[in-house]
């Protein structure tokens, strides 16, 4: 990892060989405003800029975007909406993505140890 | 270690992508757990903008009263389809398969009518996959004309509601995105439509004329669907079997026809200058003689749902009583907003029908109007019609048809209009349409027009309004054409000129008069709202008789002005013939007017001497002042100077020593009585304005009664209630 980070060039990069050293609520407060997608139980994926997470896990989404398949059976083609600013209960939260480079991808993994 | 599950990638593909080229998608699940397992209770993560009570309106997710995306029985409509929600034909079984329709018509016919009433299309008509997709219910020629035609039918009523701007009533009926409304095809669904009922006509002629088989058989050869039906049910002599498909395939063919002429008379309603009316009226007599055929057909068509009890027959939107194939009202609940929309309870079957005969009259109503380039004559129609109630569909068609290209009926300039209610001519003065007083006094009308077209509260609060507006150009007017007059009086000015600043002097006096009646308008709309107490009617009373007695000044002033151009003009030309009708028509109005006045004075010393002795509910509530009540329920008057003068004041002076053996009123309400008998006769040939005089004739002469009584004792109890006239109170006196 460390040998990665220190071949980008990119202030990202570098930026998330610090956060390595941080605790993991100063690395999610660095996601903030980043492109995040969550899936819910229903089958139903949200794309927006996230906007705050609680001590439950609830998430709140800006100008998000709702994803959903026109069919049960998959696959199926999708229809989107846009919903605005929406909460996720961590309750029927089961996937969660935040859009990154690669290198912080590897940062993001390795600190999960 | 984890990384990007690949099933789940493969799921994002076809959904949302990563923005950038080296950019993926990061599993933070474990992540953020981490994360929220370090945080304290009540703390969050959030950025320098996060803003708590912004945060609050959040659209929570999987909430079944915030999240409209919640999946309901199908994803969408096409796996409803896939599943066979809304099969093409409904059933393989002709006599199930017309039953269906039937229920799925009547169910149709209660939907729009539950949309007129002011909820949403994507809810109700919308809520029927055959409306949705029509393309599949092509092989079955009834139903996609009808489903065509009811598509035409909502768009015909979209535009014109949103012509009419009356929507802002009722602000969900124009509301149509996201639904399939673009539909070049559904006006190809009328002549369909006009198709199949033809063939079912003759053909059902055909079969009612001969039993032979032969010809049964013909016609079962050439026949659509609906005619196997018939042909089928001919060949089962079972009498009674008979006799019940025969009066199955009327019904249907009622709804054909109904939906058919609907359209049609609608169409017909909305040609420039009200050219379509007198066709509109042959439709919309079709439609209800058919609405009364569908009507007397439920007795038959509930027959198999005996088991069923009445009331549930009652709340049904089917005349079956059965529930209809093919509707799911949340199949579009994405589309309007993204919260879900409220539950909705649709109109009843019987409910349905009755909205819509009264739908009908209120249309025949407009359409027998005779478009009289009057502007009394039109008020007084709008005045008339408002008493029904009509709905909105109707107010919004009679807006049209009033207010075209800003211009009465599309046809009249109102300066034509205004001139015409003068008896002056205005054809030659070319230079007075561009003066900006009458360009004023144009949108002054429109809007005025346009408002007494509203619903009542609506209308009741726009008047309140418009009154500033119109008092404001008053004084305006009043100022500039002063000022002209002034400069007039020195000889040597063109003669045109002169009759232009004639006819604006007249149309200044005119406008006065519009002033008193609107603010008459706005004061009687209280009663209809319900919006006086016994307590207040003193005032209100007052109130009218102030306004009422400026508005016959007025009018009488105008009588006067008529007469004497009108006297000019026959004896410039020998052969000039003088519209006497309507010289009699606003005498006559004047004298109402008269007669309101007086019962209005009289009722208003009647309540003051009562409320002085001790007799009646003084006006004092342990919040409210008498003041302040009247400043409520006349303020907007008042901003309008009208009356000119302190009216509280003036109120208070008036009344505060009225007596009850005080002769004004008795001579008030004999006045009133007396002008009624007069009027009585004029109005003869007029049933409604008949019907109101004799109402105001009986409003006297109980108040005549009822005073003698309470002077006799005074230990008698009064209360006022509205028996005989809408607007005018009948004392009712009891012994305890």
């Amino acid at each position: 990892m460390e040998q990665i980070d220190a071949g980008g060039s990119t202030t990202v990069a570098a930026s998330t060989s610090e956060d390595s050293s941080l605790d993991p609520i100063a690395r999610v407060r660095k996601l903030l405003f980043r492109q995040m997608l969550v899936g819910i139980k229903d089958g139903r994926f949200f794309l927006g800029s996230f906007h705050c997470i609680d001590k439950q896990g609830n998430i709140i989404l800006q100008d998000t975007v709702e994803y959903r398949s026109i069919r049960r059976s998959s696959p199926s083609p999708t229809e989107q909406r846009c919903l605005g600013m929406i909460l996720i209960p961590a309750s029927c939260r089961t996937s969660c993505h935040v859009d990154c480079s690669i290198e912080e991808q590897l940062s993001l993994i390795q600190l999960k140890e | 270690m984890q990384s990007v599950r690949e099933e789940e990638s493969s799921s994002i593909d076809q959904g949302p992508r990563s923005c950038g080229d080296n950019s993926v998608w990061a599993h933070v699940s474990p992540l953020l757990s981490a994360a929220c397992s370090d945080l304290h209770e009540g703390e969050l993560i959030h950025g320098d903008n996060f803003n708590l009570f912004a945060a609050m309106s959040a659209l929570e997710i999987m909430d079944p009263k915030m999240d409209s995306g919640m999946v309901s029985t199908f994803y969408s409509i096409d796996e409803a389809i896939e599943s066979g929600f809304a099969p093409v034909p409904i059933s393989s079984d002709r006599t199930v398969d017309v039953q269906c329709i039937i229920d799925i018509m009547d169910h149709l016919l209660a939907c729009e009518a539950t949309w007129h009433m002011g909820h949403s299309l994507a809810q109700t008509v919308f809520s029927c996959i055959y409306v949705l997709r029509p393309d599949r219910t092509s092989s079955h020629a009834l139903l996609h004309s009808f489903c065509r035609v009811i598509r035409a039918t909502c768009r015909a009523l979209v535009s014109v509601l949103s012509d009419a701007r009356t929507n802002e009533e009722e602000d969900l009926f124009t509301m149509t995105y996201g639904l399939p409304f673009n539909g070049d095809e559904d006006g190809k669904g009328l002549l369909l439509l006009n198709a199949v009922e033809e063939t079912i006509c003759r053909q059902l002629r055909a079969c009612k004329a001969t039993s032979s088989k032969r010809r049964v058989l013909e016609a079962r050869r050439k026949a659509n669907d609906f005619l196997f039906l018939v042909c089928r049910m001919m060949q089962n002599w079972n009498l009674y079997k008979l006799i019940r498909n025969w009066k199955r395939a009327f019904a249907k063919l009622c709804y054909a026809g109904y939906v058919f002429h609907f359209l049609h008379a609608l169409n017909c309603m909305r040609r420039p200058q009200g050219r379509g009316l007198e066709l509109a009226r042959k439709h919309i007599a079709y439609c209800i003689a058919e609405l009364e055929s569908v009507l007397s057909s439920v007795e038959f068509l509930s027959l198999e749902t005996v088991e069923n009890g009445k009331n549930e027959m009652e709340e049904s939107t089917t005349g079956s009583g059965r529930h209809p194939i093919g509707f799911d009202p949340n199949l579009n609940k994405r589309l309007s907003a993204p919260t879900p929309p409220r539950a909705i309870k649709l109109l009843s079957w019987k409910k349905a029908i009755d909205y819509y005969v009264k739908l009908l009259h209120n249309l025949d109503q407009i359409c027998a109007f005779k478009l009289e380039p009057d502007l009394d004559a039109v008020l007084q129609f709008v005045v008339q019609f408002q008493k029904s109630r009509p709905d909105l569909v109707a107010r919004a068609h009679l807006q049209l048809l009033l207010v075209q290209d800003g211009k009465l009926y599309g046809r009249d300039t109102f300066l034509t209009i205004c001139a015409r209610s003068l008896a002056l001519d205005v054809t030659k003065n070319h230079g007075l349409h561009l003066n900006e007083y009458i360009l004023q006094l144009n949108q002054l009308m429109i809007n005025l027009l346009k408002i007494l077209c509203a619903n009542t509260p609506w209308q009741r609060r726009k008047l309140g309004k418009i009154l500033n507006d119109w008092s404001i150009f008053n004084v305006q007017m009043g100022i500039t054409v002063g000022n002209m007059m002034q400069q007039v009086t020195t000889p040597r000015t063109p003669k045109n000129g002169d009759k232009s600043l004639l006819i604006l002097n007249h149309i200044y006096g005119w406008l006065e008069e519009q002033i008193h009646w609107v603010a008459l308008r706005f004061l009687v709309l209280g009663f209809d709202l319900e919006l006086y107490s016994p307590s207040e009617y003193c005032m209100v009373y007052w109130y009218m008789y102030i306004i009422l007695w400026k508005l016959a000044e007025k009018a009488h002033f105008r009588v006067l002005i008529i007469v004497h151009t009108e006297e000019r003009k026959a004896k410039k030309k020998e052969d000039y013939s003088r519209d006497m009708a309507r010289e009699d028509r606003i005498s006559l109005w004047v004298l109402l007017l008269k007669c309101q006045t007086s019962l209005a004075q009289g009722l208003t010393v009647m309540i003051a001497a009562l409320r002085n002795e001790g007799m009646c509910l003084k006006s004092q509530g342990p919040f409210n002042t008498e003041n302040e009540k009247f400043v409520q329920h006349f303020g907007l008057l008042q901003k309008a100077s009208l009356p000119k003068y302190d009216a509280y004041e003036s109120f208070s002076e008036s009344t505060c020593h009225a007596r009850l053996d005080y002769l004004p009123v008795y001579e008030c309400f004999r006045d009133a009585q007396k002008m009624a008998k007069e009027i009585k006769v004029g109005y003869a040939n007029d049933p409604d304005k008949l019907a109101e005089v004799v109402g105001l004739e009986q409003v006297a002469e109980h108040n005549i009664i009822a005073v003698n009584l309470l002077c006799q004792d005074r230990s008698l109890k009064v209360s006022f209630e509205f028996i005989h006239h809408p607007h005018f109170a009948t004392a009712v006196v009891r012994r305890s």
